[in-house]
């Protein structure tokens, strides 16, 4: 081996040292993800629109004309409501929008995740979840008597208490959220709704 | 595209050249780039293993941090697997790099290349999963973006968000998914990988014994003296304000959050269509040096050399239809590179792409040989490959070489040295690339068997070994080159002259002891 080549070789066993290093360097980057002060409002839930529907009760005839598996004693049509969003910070807009029920026909669960990014320190933030429909259901199929000692009282009070549950279940037409509270940073305000107590409800950390 | 394959080349080169100052011909790693990626394969899975039996579902984070308090193995180990991953996405680009500026991404070579790109994508996506398995900042980082892109495809109508929303706890079966995903990525792989070389005959798969000891010994120093620290669990709930972010994984990281979801499929998806069109744009037409070998059935003898020795593959033997019993050889244009080796190896010179079988090498030779003065008259003949380092071939010349360029050093007929020799060469010195650089694959191996261990076409007993040589020129070596002309020069000074043939003899008689005609009489 000449002396170039004892060199170079030499040479070479720094150069992977060093790549070695930039090997490590690249697998461990620091990125810096947040500043000091900032924090995250998130919303996040899963919830079951209302459903606006306007029902009416089959006569004996018409019930019997039904083939056998479609015998409902009410008879309901109707949509899945809409919901506007509307978030304000500090009384500052930000989000402003409508939110509806999964699947094609919107007929499915409703689900929202939204992040904004918010600064730490004292903030109000004030969250409303409205129905936009106007309320045009008639109550009567759900609070509807049943005719006692009829066939049918059984499928009817099953059929009832089916809508009420599903009544249940459902968003309400109006939630809010006004609050004031102290964000800490880098924290994550978590807005979520809570199914058994029908309302939103705010986490912080 | 291209028009990309010279910048790249150039910068190939310059790598080269660089790299064999540093490490000799011999070790330099961009060489061996795909073997080198193999060899980190298998350190990914025997790392994989071990670190898989400590891994739970239910507590990843906190099994991670169990193997990282283990200063014994576990942590080092989980380092090695780190690093090593690392290390295999550099040497895939690289090998990509290579495979790209040496315009090796067309024809035969589309599968490799498309496979190639398939192979990187998996690759990415298992260090993907990978990450989110230690469950800390970075990878509850790469959890959330990756279910932000998926979210904007129209697959789930709950966002797949929501799991990482801290509201609750993250489903078990979110973490065993993910393992499973890393552990079924790498399977779909190493079936990938078999594909990739499915065209290939004998890929290297193994770097010189001692880059592999040097390699994988570094890796595991670096991971034995700066292991990777493990960062704090994620919190759904806290914003990290520094994130170790995985560069080799997660280049893309940045982009994906800032641009909306579609911006980031589409830059995606583009890139991967250009990787994936590459080897149409960058497709040449079949003719002049890319054109396909062909067989000369009336030179065929049926020895079955070229199949063996085809480094894709692409020549089979077939039954004769003329009424001779031998089978004969027959190419498969669409599995042909136009390497030249095949030219070769077939000793009554039946086969080659066109202009370059054996009979063309000894024409072309016989013109030089019938200019004026006519014959070598002494000289030395250097029969250079024309890829292997072409800034070599004045300072050679200037050394008093005569230089003839060759497609590949393994195209050489042995004839060719055995006529330049009696064509009043002094001397032949065969240079070839590095043969890990062969475009050919195996154009040195060959070569080298053909000179010396007599394979067919073997260089006849009859020829003086002393005044022939095979030298290597790599790109920023000049001094080697120098240095082994230089030595063969010195070795031949009393060499006894060789009688002068004429330009005029008889090629079958001349190159073959065993003349074509009575070959064939006695099939
Ligand atoms: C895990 C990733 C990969 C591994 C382990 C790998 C390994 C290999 C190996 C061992 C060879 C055979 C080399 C030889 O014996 O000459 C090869 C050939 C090849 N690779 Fe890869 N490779 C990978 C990814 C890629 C990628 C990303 C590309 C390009 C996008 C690519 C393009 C090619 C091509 C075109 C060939 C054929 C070379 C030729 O026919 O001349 N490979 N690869
Ligand atoms: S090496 Fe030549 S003789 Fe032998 S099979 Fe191939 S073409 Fe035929
Ligand atoms: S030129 Fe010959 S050796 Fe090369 S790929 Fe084609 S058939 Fe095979």
């Amino acid at each position: 081996m000449t002396t170039r080549a004892v060199l170079g070789r030499l040479v070479g066993g720094v150069a992977s040292i060093a790549t070695l290093a930039l090997l490590r360097a690249g697998s461990l980057t620091s990125m810096q993800t947040a500043s000091d002060d900032a924090a995250v409002l998130r919303l996040s839930w899963s919830a079951r629109p209302e459903r606006i529907e306007s029902c009416h009760r089959l006569s004996d005839t018409e019930l019997a004309a039904r083939p056998a598996h479609m015998r409902m004693r009410w008879e309901c049509e109707g949509q899945f409501a809409t919901y506007g969003v509307t978030v304000r910070t500090d009384g500052r807009v930000f989000v402003s929008d409508t939110v509806r029920g999964g699947g094609l026909r919107h007929d499915r669960s409703m689900h929202v995740f939204r992040e904004f990014a918010l600064r730490a320190g004292s903030r109000r933030i004030e969250l409303e979840l409205r129905r936009i429909e106007a309320d045009t259901r008639s109550d009567a199929a759900e609070s509807a008597a049943v005719a006692s000692g009829s066939a049918d009282a059984n499928r009817e009070t099953r059929e009832a208490q089916e809508r009420r549950t599903r009544r249940s279940e459902s968003l309400p037409s109006l939630l809010r959220i006004d609050t004031t509270f102290t964000v800490p940073p880098r924290s994550v305000v978590l807005v979520t709704y809570v199914v058994a107590e029908r309302r939103l409800v705010l986490r912080t950390p | 595209m291209r028009a990309l394959e010279r910048p790249a080349h150039r910068l190939l080169r310059a790598a080269d050249a660089a790299a064999n100052r540093l490490y000799g011909w011999h070790l330099n790693p961009i060489y061996q780039t795909g073997a080198i990626a193999v060899a980190l394969l298998a350190v990914l899975i025997a790392t994989g293993l071990y670190l898989l039996l400590f891994y739970r579902v239910g507590a990843p984070w906190a099994s991670v941090a169990h193997l990282q308090a283990d200063p014994w193995l576990g942590r080092w180990l989980r380092s090695l697997h780190r690093f090593a991953s690392d290390a295999l996405v550099v040497a895939v680009a690289l090998h990509a790099w290579r495979m790209f500026a040496q315009a090796r991404a067309w024809g035969a070579r589309a599968l490799a290349w498309s496979s190639g790109v398939i192979l990187l994508a998996v690759l990415l996506a298992s260090g993907w999963t990978g990450y989110v398995m230690v469950w800390d900042a970075f990878g509850a980082r790469l959890a959330i973006s990756g279910a932000r892109l998926f979210d904007a495809l129209p697959v789930l109508s709950e966002p797949m968000r929501r799991i990482f929303a801290g509201d609750q706890p993250i489903p078990g079966a979110f973490f065993f998914l993910n393992l499973f995903l890393h552990v079924a990525l790498p399977l779909g792989a190493a079936a990938g990988l078999w594909i990739h070389l499915s065209r290939l005959a004998r890929p290297t798969l193994s770097p010189p014994r001692a880059l592999l000891i040097v390699g994988i010994g570094a890796l595991v120093a670096l991971s034995i003296l700066a292991p990777s620290p493990l960062a704090g669990e994620a919190n759904m709930l806290a914003v990290a304000p520094h994130v170790a972010v995985d560069l080799f994984y997660a280049f893309w990281l940045p982009w994906a959050d800032a641009l909306p979801p579609w911006l980031a499929w589409t830059g995606a998806a583009t890139t991967l269509g250009v990787a994936l069109i590459i080897p149409v744009v960058t497709r040449r037409p079949r003719t002049g040096k890319d054109a396909p070998s062909v067989v000369d059935d009336r030179h065929c003898t049926g020895c079955n050399q070229c199949p063996v020795d085809c480094p894709w593959e692409a020549i089979t033997m077939i039954p004769r239809t003329d009424g001779r019993t031998t089978l004969v050889a027959r190419v498969d244009p669409s599995r042909c590179v136009s390497c030249g080796i095949c030219a070769g190896s077939c000793a009554p010179m039946g086969v080659g792409p066109a202009h370059r079988a054996g009979r063309d090498q000894l024409e072309a030779l016989r013109l030089v040989l019938g200019a004026s003065p006519p014959g070598f008259s002494g000289r030395v003949v250097a029969i250079c490959c024309e890829h292997a380092a072409p800034a070599h071939l004045a300072p050679l010349r200037a050394a008093g070489a005569h230089v003839e360029l060759l497609g590949c050093a393994g195209n050489l007929h042995s004839s060719v040295i055995e006529l330049s020799l009696r064509g009043g060469a002094a001397g032949v010195m065969v240079f070839t690339c590095p043969p890990r650089d062969c475009r050919g694959r195996e154009g040195p191996k060959w070569l080298h068997e053909r000179l010396y261990n007599d394979r067919e076409a073997e260089l006849q007993a009859r020829v003086d070994r002393q005044r022939v040589a095979i030298g290597v020129m790599a790109a920023g070596d000049l001094a080697g080159t120098l240095v082994a002309w230089h030595d063969f020069t010195r070795r031949l000074a009393p060499a006894p002259p060789e009688p002068l043939i004429s330009v005029d003899e008889d090629l079958d008689a001349l190159c073959d002891p065993q003349p074509l005609a009575s070959r064939v009489e006695r099939q």
